[in-house]
């Protein structure tokens, strides 16, 4: 908990140091209602103590349960600390247990063994509260601020279908896990969810014969897809086993060596939408849109120096709460 | 002698009353160190005892030499410490182990445990064909109950099989393994799941078996005579007894149906008990001992499914461990049974009631139903894997404890009759308990530092080269393990060797969407007082439930994280075995609000020092709360070291627990 000894600008440029419990201290402040004063001032001091601090790259994990996806991670992040002894990670595992008390019961630290008292992994559990496996509503901020610290943030969440799509959403490369023969092909191909992912992980490849002909299911699922999409190019299939150590290496490298970033004020606007339709439906995106095509604000988006400007997302909310206190009392 | 007589009373061929032989009379036994072990042993032996069963403390029972970080507060605590070979000649000095039936409870390293059995045998220039015994080695129910595990699910079955492969040709007598079904119940089994469990475990061992394909038929037949079972009797004891029953007619049809074996004596279901001890009071502890007989007549009264050995607790076990006088008390408890008593002069007395026919063709028929759920699964190693047996038991227990919250199940002297005099038992200067010497582990120390630096070092280096390249082999790990012995290895050598390979495993809690069934006035006041909270701090309460140390009981942290996701809170808990520093790091990490720590073994005041100095590590100043067997003389000193409250099993009720639990965060200064 932050006690009211501790200033904010102190929290920050601990947290910035990488020490876990500042940290931790802020990440349960972003998971606080009504946090929008909060994260204005977070972000504001992060940039004026360190402007050109880390933007991590986010790495969604996605799949059904069972898939093994937490054993991967923990293998990934033992990997992680040989493989890129300059870097950090961070984890926020989104875990859907929950109930009618409205607890849940976070599990998926079992299966992540972390050295102690290391300060390159960071490892948060978050509940999905009722979203069944997606993100939950303070997910994006709080990876917005790791993002900051950390070179690598990885979110995994569980579910099949519309979740991986949010998750996508705030990532850079988003991979769908999945078991040998597990007939998740067919059902993914039919949710239309096989276009999302950035790359595939078969996990569970304990043996040879399986693990190949399941590779070469999906192989071939995908270019039946490519051939809808004939622009893109097909997406990697990992083929990776936990128990026997295999395939890994191979996985943490194309992460570590990642070219691609996502544009980040698309992602912006993305999230700003999704917020505001949960919070005021279509009454709200109505607004939004009379608030885009507004020719001043298209103006203010482009840089005096050419190119787009960075969109600051607390500033657009602020910009649309005043909007619609405005449309609501006029 | 008339012919009317013969029918209800058991006689010779001469028509003269021949009583049944009783049962082995045993106590579960060893604490300290080896020596104090051989003393006790001597001791008990000459009191009347026909058996041995030795009992294991922790590290030796997960793999740790006395000298490793983890073992250091659990040394002798719960069982002898077993660190070499030069440990099992202080442990058996003056027994003669050729005329012993000895019980080895010990599971993950088993295998260790019996290589230095056979070594020390070698060495007295005793036969193998004489050693008599059990090692435990029940993997399955330590994944799912106990927690001494230390290998994934096929590499220990793979370490069973080769010790049934060894023995059957080396050790014909030796029981390789045996399977458990006593801590099912202690997690909270039902008869339905102990008897269906048990039995899915001898499946998955016997077909693991037949798959390594190692014996002839004749061969496979006397494997399946060695497979015995080791059970658990609680208070409902016509049911149990019942359960036996359906045990012994299930594993006659299973041995025959699924094995094809034709020779009678082979399919005969033998197993010993140890009676229930989670039933057990620490409130108004006397009442135990009633208890402790009815659940002993449970497993002796019905001569056709009648125990082969049997272990009772000590009235005092739910407040520590019990003085060398009470296990006397308990062994007198079975020879009044055996001697005193008429009971071992009749057949059996239960044939043809139809109560008792009727209650066991029920148990049978939902454990058929059950067994057939787990072999469609894929057998017990895929229910272990996919935590569906863990999850059910988690369940149960659950249920059992609402139960007893809402006095629907009464406990006498817990949730009922709670007003008595305090029993004289107790008033010895000792307190009525034994606690052991914290300077003993030295003497263990010094024998495990004066071998290994006696030992050829060359020759151990070697031994343990060879076993690990056995075990990547894939060869029979037996003869490597008994050279490793001669070596004079260590059990942390030997554990680690096989971890390089195998690697350690991690298997699911079960307490993935459990729910409680619980929902009087004290929820709501919780429930209340968890949404004020969330309403002054913006999120929910958090709780890191840890089970630190090498106690792997989980059942009391099972029940922890249960109820505070019951009560609203959002729970944090990753199993056992856990070390104070992950603890602490889960905690702060997750900026929990409060840090809940189990611990059954003994080793509580050693363990929150540990946890404070992390603390202080990360200046994290969050409270801690603790629960577990902890007698009140350490009650100060605990609270001293900064912890806020103390559970103990008199605090049974989940909800006053979440209550002061939620109280403690709930004063905590709030966010800025």
């Amino acid at each position: 908990m932050i006690d009211s000894t501790e200033t904010l600008s102190q929290l920050v440029s601990q947290a910035l140091l990488g020490e876990k419990f500042p940290i931790a201290k802020i990440i349960s402040k972003i998971e606080t209602e009504n946090n929008l004063d909060f994260r204005e001032s977070l972000f504001h001091e992060i940039q004026s103590q360190k402007p050109n601090a880390k933007d991590g790259l986010t790495i969604g994990i996605t799949g059904t349960p069972g898939a093994g996806k937490s054993s991967l991670l923990g293998e990934l992040c033992r990997l992680f600390l040989n493989f890129a002894p300059d870097k950090k990670m961070a984890i926020v595992a989104i875990d859907p247990s929950s109930n009618v008390s409205g607890g849940s019961i976070l599990g998926d630290r079992t299966r992540v063994t972390l050295p102690r008292r290391d300060t390159r992994i960071y490892f948060r559990s978050q509940p999905s509260q009722l979203e069944l496996g997606g993100l939950n509503p303070y997910t994006y901020h709080v990876i917005r601020f790791l993002r900051k610290i950390f070179d690598y943030v990885f979110i995994e969440t569980v579910g099949i279908g519309q979740n991986e799509i949010s998750v996508s959403l705030v990532s850079d490369i988003s991979f769908l896990v999945m078991q040998p023969l597990g007939g998740d092909q067919v059902q993914f191909m039919k949710s239309g969810i096989m276009e999302v992912p950035e790359a595939f992980i078969i996990n569970k490849c304990d043996e040879e014969s399986l693990a190949n002909s399941s590779y070469y299911m999906l192989q071939s699922t995908l270019e039946f897809i490519k051939d809808i999409l004939p622009d893109q190019s097909l997406p990697p299939i990992f083929k990776t086993s936990v128990t026997k150590r295999k395939g890994i290496e191979e996985l943490l490298s194309y992460i570590l060596h990642y070219p691609k970033r996502k544009d980040k004020n698309a992602e912006t606007i993305t999230q700003l939408m999704q917020w505001i339709r949960n919070e005021y439906g279509r009454f709200g995106i109505g607004i939004w849109e009379k608030m885009e095509s507004n020719s001043w604000n298209k103006a203010v988006r482009l840089s005096p120096l050419g190119g787009i400007h960075k969109l600051n997302y607390e500033e657009e909310e602020r910009k649309f709460v005043s909007l619609i206190q405005k449309q609501i009392t006029s | 002698m008339s012919a009317e007589k013969k029918d209800y009373l058991l006689v010779d061929e001469n028509g003269q009353g021949k009583p049944d032989k009783p049962w082995i009379f045993r106590t579960y036994a060893g604490h300290t160190n080896a020596k104090a072990s051989n003393e006790l042993y001597r001791k008990n032996l000459s009191k009347g005892q026909t058996g041995l069963s030795i009992a294991f403390d922790l590290p030796t029972q997960c793999g740790y030499s006395s000298d490793h970080e983890v073992s250091r507060p659990e040394i002798g605590k719960v069982g002898v410490p077993i660190n070499s070979l030069e440990d099992f000649r202080i442990l058996f000095d003056q027994i003669p182990i050729e005329e012993m039936n000895t019980s080895m409870t010990i599971n993950g390293t088993s295998m260790w445990l019996l290589s230095l059995y056979v070594a020390l045998a070698e060495e007295r220039g005793v036969p193998l064909e004489k050693l008599n015994g059990t090692t435990q080695n029940d993997l399955i129910k330590e994944y799912l109950a106990r927690g001494t595990y230390i290998y994934p699910p096929k590499d220990s079955m793979k370490i069973i099989v080769d010790m049934y492969e060894y023995c059957l040709h080396n050790i014909p007598k030796w029981n390789p393994s045996n399977i458990c079904s006593y801590h099912l119940q202690e997690a909270g089994a039902t008869p339905v799941q102990e008897l269906s469990f048990a039995l899915a475990t001898a499946i998955a061992v016997l077909d693991a078996i037949k798959e390594r394909n190692c014996f002839t038929s004749e061969e496979f037949e006397q494997c399946v005579g060695r497979i015995s079972f080791f059970v658990n009797a609680g208070i409902r004891f016509v049911e149990e007894m019942c359960k036996m029953r359906a045990f012994s007619e299930m594993w006659e049809e299973i041995t025959k149906d699924r094995y094809g074996v034709k020779t009678a004596k082979y399919r005969v279901f033998r197993y010993g008990v140890q009676v229930n001890s989670l039933g057990l009071t620490e409130e108004q502890p006397e009442n135990n001992a009633w208890r402790i007989l009815i659940e002993a007549l449970g497993v002796t009264l019905s001569r056709n499914a009648r125990c082969r050995a049997l272990q009772l607790p000590a009235w005092n076990e739910a407040l520590s461990l019990p003085r060398p006088w009470d296990q006397q008390w308990s062994l007198r408890l079975q020879q009044v049974l055996a001697y005193e008593t008429d009971l071992l002069e009749y057949p059996d007395i239960f044939e043809g009631s139809k109560v008792i026919e009727g209650k066991v063709k029920a148990l049978k028929e939902e454990a058929k139903l059950e067994i057939q759920k787990i072999l469609d699964m894929g057998g017990a190693l895929v229910a272990i894997e996919n935590g569906y047996m863990k999850s059910q038991l988690v369940k149960s227990q659950t249920e059992r404890l609402s139960k007893i919250n809402s006095n629907e199940l009464v406990i006498v002297g817990k949730n009922k009759w709670t007003d008595g005099i305090k029993s004289p038992l107790m008033t010895d200067s000792d307190g009525g308990i034994f606690k052991v010497d914290p300077k003993s582990a030295e003497q263990t120390l010094g024998v495990l530092s004066e071998v290994k630096g006696r030992r050829n070092a060359e020759v151990a280096k070697k031994s343990l080269e060879e076993l690990k390249q056995a075990a990547r082999d894939g060869k029979n790990l037996m003869p490597y393990s008994i050279a490793c012995a001669k070596a004079l290895i260590t059990t942390g050598e030997w554990a680690d060797a096989l971890r390089e390979v195998y690697g350690e495993y991690n298997p699911p809690t079960g307490v993935d969407g459990q729910k409680l069934f619980l929902s009087d006035d004290k929820v709501s006041t919780v429930r209340g007082k968890v949404e004020a909270f969330t309403k002054a701090h913006g999120h929910r309460p958090k709780i890191v439930v840890g089970k630190p140390g090498l106690d792997g009981h989980s059942n009391g942290a099972e029940m922890i994280a249960v109820s505070a996701k019951h009560s609203g809170f959002d729970v944090i808990y990753s199993g056992i075995r856990l070390s104070p520093e992950e603890i602490v790091q889960s905690a702060v990490e997750e900026n929990a609000n409060v840090i809940g720590l189990s611990i059954l073994s003994g080793s509580h005041k050693e363990i929150a020092k540990q946890l404070f100095d992390e603390l202080a590590h990360y200046k994290a100043k969050i409270p801690v709360v603790i629960g577990g067997i902890i007698p009140e003389s350490d009650f100060e000193e605990l609270k001293k070291m900064g912890i806020r409250e103390i559970f103990t099993p008199k605090d049974y009720d989940l909800m006053s627990i979440m209550n002061k639990i939620i109280d403690i965060i709930s004063v905590e200064p709030a966010l800025v």
